[in-house]
């Protein structure tokens, strides 16, 4: 059987599962009585158990199969969680995640059977108390399907409330037709491949005999596979229940199937809680006691319930039950996955719709003399559907960071082992969100970040003590929207930067000259940490200090049109702060004329636009700077830098757009200000991008290409 | 041996004529994406004299050279006949070419097609490949991969 084309798939959820239990885990360290957190390690091992069997992949299903044997312990209160076991577990978490990306790399899983892992592995579970481990660690399915055996219906997964309106027509009708209902669990083999398939052919052997009035989970997702290896089916049928069994276990690749009769007061809700006697008394009774099922019984019929819909005290309390299932589940959110090519070239069509819109505005204004204001009505709803459009696709790309930091708890934990410095790592703001291709990039940089923080930025915990500071070191990596910025900081209270070791260290290597290294100020100096090949780790470490990092952060950044800061106080601590523009290719801009030519500037860099007289510009140091309420701004004139000559009377006043990057200010003079537009941004190759403070080329609605200034590059 | 020297000189290709100053020069069509007038171009700041700037093809941002600056002439007079031409080679990016005129299509076999020994000191020869021989008279034809390569 070819299983190639769900490979993909595998990989996907295989490394969304290995995330869930790394979470899972560290979360387990710091709590390890949680049995919600033990719950979830064990469905995630096991559901990754039976992924890795179905794709034929035997070590890691070993693997992950003595992970779970672990944790069926651990849930049923047999073993404890300590340190050395989590350590295992994070052991074998790396060991799992590495068979992944074998296989994501070769399509094979490779030939590292981790037998040191699997062993130690069995050691924990071997020295537990009493009881053979294997047996014990049967899965959790199998377990619920034996209890379903012994205790007939009782292992349902679900109960008659939380049927829909539909189902509960569908199953009175059922009921009004004489017709008798079971409930019927089928389970398929772990080796199944097609279970989808196989469910259907369940499906049409039971429409022989019968119908199928409800299904658990829906008939869509049982269709589309979504489910693991047992589905639950309310049946209603003229005939006899064992026929109907056994045409479904029939049909190959089934395990097993079972049923009972389904009677009003197992569907009520009161039934669920005393469902034991309820059902021992019932099962005896095959015939029509489903279809009577007389008021006389101590609890509100399945009947009335349904067919009056009273607000009965057992349907209010049914309905107060259901809710609370409900909360205990993790809302599961209603999503497609969609290939990020399809996205890119809907973000194309409308980038051209875009244009196309800005060429209506144009040329609309441009014959304003007297033509109907309906037209204009009409292009301000274009122009307002254009932008919802352009947003919503912008949102569709974004996904949350919290893919990327999500193992950055795990990355720090090992760090702090290896290097023997206790340390914490709080992260706010996971659920901030950005461009997929900017979320796709910004993992490696921030591990660097959190990295060089760890090694080089916190102290030893006696230097910590020494210091008066917590022996445990704190790493924080926050992350906010600003505007249209995202901002991710990386933030530690550790020793800070010593300005003047990395001072002496650029004399020493010969980038700066003595004069100049006491000239520059200290964040200039800063600054050159970012050189390609300049550590100031007086030791090279493992992790860092190895004088590849903060320029490949830096360049990396900068690729994504984003920029690094640096912020920093020896003996406090350091923040690293990354500012990125939540979108790439469309941006509001301020259009400008300078020297009869017209140029945008990104609307996020501009703080205001001010009139200034030519009267109030001083010079200092020789550089033009004005007085704007109180702060000195140096002013640039664009005609000078652009290379042409400014059409503006020397002596009026000038228009000067104030920039800011970070709490730097600059005044750009600029001729004439045309207004804020939506602009596409087009790359403009590479032959012509030398020039640092132009970021790239838009087209305007007339045609004509203009192109955008950089502010960030020119202060 | 001999049947391969045939095919060599039997092997036509199809170039097209322009003209820079006073001289005619061919570009093998397959470099040729697109020929287009004279429109608005952006100037683009601090970079080599030898880009006029960018124009936009069709939602396209496409930088535009000047083949006559390149080559150490006189400045380029936009005319009426002023065109440029689209070229795009799968090694590089596409760009546009100013030139004073383009005048046709023309034919040229192998055999018509001297390879010659240029001075490469010479900026013009820098960028000439051969000359071929046709009824217009003498054409230079341009070897686009050092043209590109040298921006």
């Amino acid at each position: 059987m070819d299983v190639s084309q769900y490979l993909d798939i595998f990989l996907d959820e295989s490394k969304e599962h290995l995330q869930n239990l790394n979470t899972s885990v560290l979360n387990l360290e710091q709590d390890p009585e949680n049995p919600d957190t033990i719950s979830e390690i064990f469905r995630a091992a096991h559901t990754l158990k039976g992924m890795a069997g179905t794709m034929g992949y035997k070590r890691m299903q070993t693997l992950t199969h003595d992970m779970e044997n672990v944790f069926s312990e651990v849930r049923d209160g047999k073993l404890k969680v300590n340190a050395g076991m989590i350590d295992v577990l994070f052991r074998c978490l790396d060991a799992i995640e590495e068979y992944v990306s074998v296989i994501s790399e070769t399509a094979d899983e490779g030939d590292n059977d981790n037998e040191p892992i699997i062993k130690e592995l069995n050691d924990i579970l071997a020295g537990k108390s009493a009881e053979p481990a294997e047996e014990k660690a049967e899965p959790a399915k199998e377990a619920a399907a034996k209890a379903d055996a012994a205790g007939g219906a009782s292992g349902f997964k679900w109960n008659i409330n939380e049927l829909t309106d539909e189902e509960r027509k569908a199953l009175e009708d059922a009921m009004m037709s004489n017709k008798k209902l079971y409930n019927v669990t089928v389970s398929v083999q772990e080796s199944c491949l097609l279970k989808a398939a196989r469910a259907f052919l369940v499906f049409k052997a039971i429409e022989e005999r019968g119908e199928i009035v409800a299904a658990h989970p829906s008939t869509q997702d049982i269709e589309d596979e979504k489910f693991e290896l047992d589905f639950s089916l309310i049946i209603a049928s003229e005939g006899k229940l064992e026929p109907i069994l056994n045409d479904i276990k029939a049909v190959s690749e089934i395990a097993d199937a079972k049923g009972c009769v389904l009677d009003a007061e197992q569907a009520s809700p009161e039934a669920e809680a005393e469902k034991e006697p309820a059902v021992s008394a019932e099962a005896p009774a095959e015939d029509e006691k489903a279809a009577k099922a007389e008021p006389g019984t101590s609890v509100a019929p399945v009947k009335n319930e349904v067919v009056k819909k009273k607000p009965e005290p057992a349907a209010s309390n049914a309905s107060a039950k259901t809710e609370k299932k409900g909360t205990s589940k993790p809302a599961v959110n209603r999503t497609v996955r969609v290939d990020i090519e399809k996205l890119d070239s809907l973000m194309n069509l409308v980038s051209e719709l875009i244009i196309a819109k800005n060429s209506l505005v144009s040329s609309a204004t441009s014959d304003a003399s007297g033509s109907s204001s309906g037209l204009h009505e009409q292009i301000e709803y274009l122009e307002s559907v254009t932008t919802n459009l352009h947003e919503s696709v912008m949102k569709v790309r974004m996904v949350p960071i919290e893919s990327v930091v999500s193992k950055f708890p795990r990355m720090i934990r090992d760090i702090s082992k290896q290097l023997g410095k206790p340390m914490e790592l709080y992260m706010s703001g996971e659920e901030t969100e950005l461009d997929r291709t900017v979320v796709d990039e910004i993992g490696d940089p921030l591990m660097h970040m959190l990295r060089n923080s760890a090694d080089h930025g916190l102290e030893m915990p006696q230097e910590r003590i020494a210091k008066g500071k917590p022996e445990s070191g704190s790493i924080f990596l926050d992350a906010y929207q600003d505007g249209n910025n995202v901002v991710i900081e990386v933030r530690d209270d550790g020793n800070g930067i010593d300005v003047d070791r990395v001072r002496q260290k650029a004399i020493e290597r010969g980038i700066m000259t003595e004069e100049q290294a006491y000239a520059a100020d200290d964040s200039d100096i800063i600054n050159l940490l970012f050189m390609p090949s300049f550590s100031t780790a007086k030791q090279v470490s493992d992790l860092s200090g190895r004088g590849v990092g903060l320029d490949v952060v830096k360049s990396k950044i900068e690729a994504l049109s984003g920029e690094v800061d640096v912020k920093t106080k020896l003996g406090e601590g350091t923040t690293f702060s990354i500012r990125l523009p939540l979108t790439l290719a469309i941006i509001q801009a301020l259009m400008v004329v300078v020297g009869g030519e017209k140029y945008a500037i990104a609307l996020s860099g501009i703080q205001t636009i001010e009139n200034i007289s030519p009267r109030d510009v001083k010079t200092v140091e020789s550089k033009e700077v004005i007085n704007l309420r109180g702060t000195v701004i140096p002013i640039l004139r664009l005609d000078e830098i652009l290379g042409c000559t400014s059409q503006r009377d020397p002596d009026s006043d000038m228009i000067v757009v104030i920039a800011k990057k970070g709490d730097k200010q600059a005044g750009l003079v600029v001729d004439q200000l045309i207004g804020q537009q939506e602009i596409v941004i087009k790359s403009m190759g590479k032959y012509i991008n030398k020039c640092k403070f132009i970021s790239g080329a838009t087209i305007l609605g007339d045609g004509e290409v203009a192109l955008i200034i950089d502010s960030n590059a020119l202060i | 041996m001999a049947n391969e020297l045939s095919t060599t000189i039997n092997e036509i290709t199809q170039y097209i004529v322009i003209r820079i100053g006073e001289e005619q020069y061919g570009i093998d069509i397959k470099y040729i994406d697109n020929i287009v007038r004279m429109q608005q171009i952006t100037r683009v700041p601090q970079v080599p004299a030898h880009f006029k700037g960018v124009i936009n093809l069709r939602g396209e941002v496409i930088p535009v050279m000047s083949i006559r600056i390149k080559m150490g002439l006189a400045p380029d007079v936009e005319t009426k006949d002023t065109r440029i031409i689209i070229i795009k080679v799968d090694k590089y990016e596409p760009i546009g070419m100013m030139v004073d005129m383009v005048k046709e299509v023309v034919n040229l076999s192998s055999a018509e097609v001297e390879r010659v020994g240029f001075d490469r000191g010479d900026d013009k020869a820098a960028f000439a490949m051969g000359i071929g021989k046709h009824e217009t008279g003498l054409v230079t034809l341009l070897d686009i991969d050092a043209v590109l390569q040298g921006l």
